[in-house]
């Protein structure tokens, strides 16, 4: 019997009854895992403790809906007494001794953490290739990328191995793995989530996502893990909500905006002509669609590269061989320390962003480079929010492409940012944005829409992509399984 | 003493006496075991992200006040990027762009004319860790790295090795007066910088600067201002030409030591801090800081004066601050200050640096410091008498008058008593009478002896005298 390919509320119930527990869902998930090892979707396995944890939990009352569930994270969250990597060879022997925010909301759930999720180094990167373990493959196809920078928490998804995982998006990296493996993926508002323990690449775009199969299950999981948190000075001070009051609520009245750009043809065919179906049925079913324009959102690789690389090369300063990490031995001195450890332990994207930000924040360049984007990025907010002045939601394709082939060039360091031309206005902005499957390419490949809300409003976001995904009822397991909606 | 003028601008940092460290909650302390005060936070791990302590912030508005400086509203800290293991995030965490406190000065007297010290602006930062060179091998102790900092940097104003040390004087008065830091040089929380130039006229740009780290005493200051004055001028005799550099004092040689010379500036890569929003300082916030600033030296000084302590006097109690605070409870009352500082400083501080106690851990109440001022002043009690009873008064929980009553000194005032004591030495002495009456005035002497012998010294000599010369006189 497979007990995590049935409805949450079904798997809630059946541990209420006592008829399974958290063992049985553990068991399975590692079995689902093993099944589909090549996929490379993990760099740690947490078999021990996930069972010794389950074990634990088989006495004890089950006291909510995420009680006992395996989940996934992405292995730049921090856990602790659990490997974790960034997918760097500078940790791939790091055991932390303190748990990410994140991680201790979802130990108060009883949640269970199965692994930790393979992605580019120090999510640096757009298909998980930059990871020193390998990049990790997509399910439905096998020859191609799963996306990334959290491509290993979606292909575990995708994979069907587990209902949940945790991924972090700072230029998309959340929303685009899941549009090219068919997954629902949601970077909440910054601030909405806790950002300690998420180890930082840009401080200032960086936020932890959820990634899951459906849309009720993804509200459930953003439920858990929000709220303002002590320990970051940059988290949101917001009321308690339930981001699944709106699930199933018709959207006659909705107003939605499309932006031209994200329409124009730097968009494959395939994908426009699939937004454009989900447009109209929207509008058959009583929502507002027009198009707008928004004023910088096509300069905002530019601002990002600045931005996240500027900041990034200053993050990532810590990693020097002295107090964790790897170290390399027998240095003539300090920088030898320094040297040996840094040129040994970060990859070739690593580095280069390292330097390319360190040049931007350089002398005068950082007035330059640094202030002049930021100022920018505030005025492209200010548009945003003006759009939401007249509309309640934007939609768009999530990614020009569809995923691309495991093998394909990585010689043009462009192009990584390129394929996430339209998932970085959200992070500059700081707003949520979603990624949900609206259909497949004639390679039968997932093509994904992402839905932005303003900020703070993802129960509003929730609202729309259940509502396109009971429309589209789409059969979103790579080995044809059942839908469980 | 040179052909040049010399320009002197002085860099402090200053540690806050808060209670936890400024971007993390592990505690501010000194002399604790090594790492022993450290959390993953000041250990830069890994997707730890700074808090704000906002005792710092407070601790800055007073420092910023009590500097005279503007307070800036809207700020935000930003980092500084270097590589060295004292660092631990390989990065600091200051303000360069706007700092909290800024266009201040300091007043200081130099031969008498007051001068003032322009403070060019003072900002928050983290300490760095500590770093102990064993051979080949460096130890780090993380106790100190994100211990609250601020850092107040004058305009090159200064003109010597004096101005540097009074100004220094006066901001460690100043800073610990307002319970900013302990400004204990010895434990480093008080560390200043100097910053030297010379040029051959006022006219002309200011010359090259030298910087002179890590000076170990205000009064090394000084001598190290001194000495650099004295290199540099004879290097500019000679026409010999030196580059920016930085040096250090080594007071066993008595001289500037070369570090390291400057090459071309320093590239910190300074941008905003994104893991902390920018600060903004309400009204409220400043004036609640600033309300419970205790009372600074020079306010002290003038009321102390104006109450009739002399200066000299005023300042001993300024430089032992517990007695200051102790005197300032009684501002509001009609105390004799003159004759409740000589108490404090007379036999209460004998009393107190024999016991090595401090004034509040006596009995000594508010009321009873009061009462035995009082009574002192209006000559209740002799300073005899005041000896006498000082260890009951600061050891027990009696009333003066109880304790007064207890060493049977209640006859001191007593004129009818004493004149009988008066009559009954004048008639014991018929001699020294007829001696005082021919003029000689050691009979009085004498016979003043002979009447506090009899009382035992309980009598209060100014009444004695006068019932004397009165008897006498008749």
């Amino acid at each position: 019997m497979k007990y995590l390919s049935l409805k949450i509320e079904e798997i809630n119930k059946l541990l209420k009854e006592k008829k399974i527990t958290p063992v049985d869902l553990v068991e399975e998930a590692f079995e689902n895992i093993d099944s589909n090892k090549e996929l490379n979707a993990y760099i740690t396995l947490n078999k021990e403790e996930a069972l010794r944890k389950a074990r634990e939990l088989e006495d004890r009352e089950v006291d909510n809906i995420l009680f006992g569930l395996p989940i996934a994270l992405k292995d730049n969250i921090i856990t602790k007494g659990l490997r974790t990597t960034c997918a760097s060879h500078i940790l791939d022997n790091f055991i932390p001794i303190y748990d990410a925010t994140v991680v201790e909301k979802l130990k108060a759930k009883n949640m269970i953490i199965i692994g930790k999720a393979n992605m580019d180094e120090f999510a640096m990167g757009s298909s998980s290739r930059t990871s020193y373990f390998g990049a990790p493959k997509n399910p439905w196809n096998k020859e191609k990328i799963s996306g990334g920078s959290s491509g290993g928490p979606a292909t575990t998804v995708a994979a069907r191995d587990v209902l949940f995982a945790l991924g972090s998006d700072t230029g998309g990296s959340v929303r685009q793995p899941s549009s090219y493996t068919g997954i629902v993926g949601m970077k909440p508002t910054y601030g909405r989530v806790s950002r300690y323990g998420l180890v930082a690449f840009a401080s200032s775009l960086d936020q932890i996502g959820t990634m899951t199969k459906n849309v009720y299950e993804n509200a459930l999981l953003l439920n858990a893990i929000v709220g303002k948190d002590e320990k970051d000075l940059t988290s949101a001070n917001k009321e308690e909500e339930d981001f699944t009051r709106l699930i199933g609520k018709d959207i006659k009245g909705m107003k939605i905006a499309v932006p031209n750009f994200f329409m124009s043809d730097i968009v494959n065919n395939e994908i426009r002509d699939k937004v454009k179906e989900v447009i109209k049925v929207l509008e058959n079913n009583g929502a507002t669609v027009e198009f707008v324009d928004i004023k910088y959102i096509d300069n905002t690789v530019t601002l990002y590269q600045i931005i996240a690389m500027g900041e990034a090369s200053s993050n990532l300063a810590r990693f020097d061989g002295i107090r964790y990490g790897l170290s390399k031995e027998n240095p003539k001195d300090i920088d030898d320390v320094y040297y040996k450890t840094r040129a040994e332990g970060f990859g070739e994207e690593v580095k280069r962003r390292i330097m390319v930000g360190s040049y931007l924040l350089s002398g005068e360049n950082a007035k330059i480079y640094y202030n002049k984007a930021l100022s920018i990025r505030d005025d492209m907010r200010k548009e945003f929010i003006n759009v939401f002045k007249d509309y309640d939601l934007i939609i768009g394709p999530t990614t020009t492409t569809t995923a691309y082939n495991l093998d394909d060039p990585m010689d043009d360091p462009k192009k990584s940012f390129m394929d996430d031309v339209l998932v970085i206005p959200v992070n500059m902005a700081g707003l949520p944005g979603l990624n949900i499957p609206i259909g497949f390419d004639s390679n039968n490949m997932p093509i994904g829409m992402q839905i932005i809300g303003n900020a703070f409003e993802e129960a509003e976001i929730y609202h729309l992509a259940s509502f396109i995904e009971k429309e589209l009822n789409l059969k979103l397991d790579p080995k044809g399984g059942e839908n469980n909606e | 003493m040179s052909n040049y003028f010399a320009t002197v601008g002085v860099e402090v940092h200053v540690e806050l006496k808060t209670n936890t460290k400024i971007f993390s909650n592990s505690l501010n302390g000194y002399g604790e075991m090594a790492n022993s005060l450290t959390n993953v936070v000041d250990l830069g791990y890994p997707g730890t992200l700074p808090t704000l302590n906002e005792e710092v912030i407070n601790l800055a508005i007073k420092a910023a006040t009590i500097l005279n400086c503007k307070i800036r509203k809207k700020m935000h800290f930003d980092r500084k990027n270097y590589f060295y293991p004292d660092n631990s995030k390989n990065y600091q965490i200051t303000q360069a762009r706007t700092p909290i406190g800024y266009d201040g000065y300091v007043e200081i007297e130099v031969n008498g004319e007051k001068k003032k010290i322009f403070i060019e602006e003072m900002h928050i930062e983290e300490d760095t860790c500590k770093s102990a060179h064993r051979g080949s091998k460096t130890l780090l102790d993380f106790n100190r790295a994100g211990v609250p900092l601020i850092e107040i940097v004058t305009k090159p104003c200064m003109t010597s090795g004096e101005e540097a040390k009074l100004y220094l004087e006066k901001l460690k008065e100043l800073l610990f007066y307002g319970n900013i830091s302990d400004c204990k040089i010895e434990e480093g929380s008080m560390r200043a910088d100097a910053n030297v130039s010379l040029r051959s006229s006022l006219d002309d740009p200011f010359g090259t600067k030298v910087e002179i780290k890590n000076i170990g005493s205000i009064s090394n200051v000084k001598l190290a201002i001194e000495k650099e004055i004295e290199r540099q001028s004879k290097l500019l005799d000679n026409n010999e030409s030196f580059k920016e550099q930085t040096r250090r004092f080594d007071d066993k040689l008595n001289d500037t030591i070369l570090m390291r010379v400057k090459e071309t500036g320093n590239d910190y890569r300074y941008f905003p801090e994104p893991d902390i929003p920018y600060v903004i300082l309400k009204d409220e916030m400043i004036s609640s800081a600033i309300s419970d600033l205790a009372m600074l030296p020079d306010e002290r000084r003038n009321i102390y004066t104006s109450r009739g302590i002399n200066i000299v006097n005023a300042n001993k109690l300024i430089a032992n601050r517990s007695l200051s605070d102790y005197l300032n409870n009684f501002i509001d009352t009609d105390m004799d200050f003159k004759e409740a500082s000589n108490i404090l400083l007379g036999d209460i501080s004998a009393y107190l640096n024999r016991e090595d106690k401090e004034i509040i851990d006596t009995k000594l109440t508010n009321d009873k410091f009061y009462d035995l001022v009082k009574k002192v002043s209006d000559n209740t009690l002799t300073s005899k008498n005041l000896k006498d009873i000082l260890v009951k008064v600061l050891e027990e929980d009696k009333t003066i008058d109880e304790i007064i009553a207890e060493c049977g000194i209640s006859n001191i005032t007593d004129s009818s008593m004493l004149e009988e004591i008066v009559q009954k030495v004048i008639s014991d002495n018929p001699d020294s009478v007829n001696d005082y009456k021919a003029g000689k005035d050691r009979a009085l002497k004498y016979l003043m002896g002979q009447i506090m012998k009899e009382t035992k010294g309980g009598a209060n000599p100014k009444l004695v005298n006068d019932i004397l010369k009165r008897e006498l006189n008749k």
